[in-house]
């Protein structure tokens, strides 16, 4: 290569815009590569995950350059965050008609997922401020960020364990669903976004808008009901 | 129509962060936005044309504005290696259980309750 190719090619990678144009290509790529094999396999989202971890890493550069140049694309994450509360009016009816299976559901689910991650972590050797970073795992990140600061558990990691859940979601959710016969739009939200927070709600919304509110719902309440008596929970067990 | 429905939402956004700051520490200030949306939207008893036309292009883009911090994952491969079989099975499992468990337990509370309606 020569010297001014060389030149042209770092002025291109050092544009402030090339991290968001490759986000935005991956995830095209992902887009229709999903449209024409609908295998959750290649979810845009595993897809785009693959391929700039991969990218990143041929480019050496280091997830914190990424996360600072794809600022302009994350902090949209929080309008539409926010914007979730237009399916959730639209089935606002519904919701309130069930109101006790939400609850229910909700108080058994979420002590059931918190529980069963601390006992398996426990039982395979995982110290207390590991299990403190796994328990908020479910939670939408800046909730599990918090849950886990407050209860001693690394902030950071946690959110790579709600993102390795997101993953999970993205990938297994509505095939588990599948798999175990729900069919009940309301029952496969609630179960997504209980699950897998943002990530499973997108996939509910994905289904259709009654999935999307019960998931944006359920992710909700979780991270709520979570932030709300884990800490009381964790601090009632050490006193004991 | 789209930049009034975006204001909309980032002015509840706002709203959000500051009762965040002022009671709320333990939430979310995008969660308490969203809240409030929906008992703003429960007042006026409709949506707005430009609300609705921002929530839904904004909502279509979800996968793509998580795929970045979906892509943090990668920073933690040398920490999680000491504990990694702990982690990777008590993560993995825990969401296998979960997901058919919540999803049938609703499905069967919202039959029952159906049931219990008609009779």
């Amino acid at each position: 290569m020569n010297a001014s190719l060389l030149l042209a090619w770092n002025a291109v990678l050092t544009h402030p815009l090339f991290l968001v144009g490759l986000t935005l290509g991956v995830y095209q790529l992902g887009l229709a590569l999903y449209e024409r094999t609908r295998m959750a396999l290649l979810h845009p989202l595993i897809v785009s995950i693959v391929l700039l971890i991969s990218a990143l890493w041929l480019l050496g550069l280091e997830y914190e350059v990424y996360r600072d140049a794809v600022f302009p694309l994350t902090m949209l994450l929080a309008p539409a965050t926010v914007a979730l509360a237009v399916p959730l009016y639209h089935n606002l009816r519904r919701i309130r008609q069930f109101f006790w299976p939400v609850m229910i559901t909700l108080l058994v689910a979420g002590v059931f997922v918190t529980a069963v991650t601390l006992l398996l972590a426990w039982l395979l050797g995982a110290d207390f401020a590991m299990l403190m970073t796994l328990a908020p795992k479910s939670l939408t990140t800046p909730i599990a960020m918090m849950v886990a600061e407050q209860m001693g558990g690394v902030a950071a990691m946690a959110a790579a364990f709600v993102m390795y859940t997101a993953v999970l979601g993205a990938l297994m959710g509505p095939w588990l669903l599948n798999v175990s016969g729900v069919t009940l739009p309301a029952a496969r939200g609630m179960s997504l976004g209980l699950a897998a927070h943002a990530v499973g709600t997108s996939r509910a919304l994905e289904e259709n808008d009654e999935a999307g509110a019960f998931a944006a719902l359920a992710m909700s309440l979780m991270g709520i009901g979570t932030a709300l008596l884990l800490p009381l929970c964790v601090t009632l067990w050490l006193l004991l | 129509m789209l930049l009034r429905g975006l204001t909309w939402l980032i002015l509840f956004q706002l709203i959000g962060t500051a009762l965040n700051v002022l009671f709320l520490p333990f939430l979310p200030s995008a969660i308490i936005g969203m809240l409030l949306l929906v008992v703003f939207l429960r007042l006026r008893g409709r949506v707005s044309a430009s609300l609705e036309t921002a929530s839904n292009g904004l909502l279509r883009f979800l996968p793509l504005l998580l795929t970045p911090p979906a892509a943090g994952v990668m920073m933690y491969g040398n920490e999680v290696a000491a504990d990694a079989a702990a982690i990777l099975v008590s993560l993995t499992l825990s969401f296998i259980l979960v997901v058919p468990l919540a999803g049938h337990l609703m499905q069967y509370l919202v039959a029952r309750q159906a049931r219990k309606e008609k009779a």
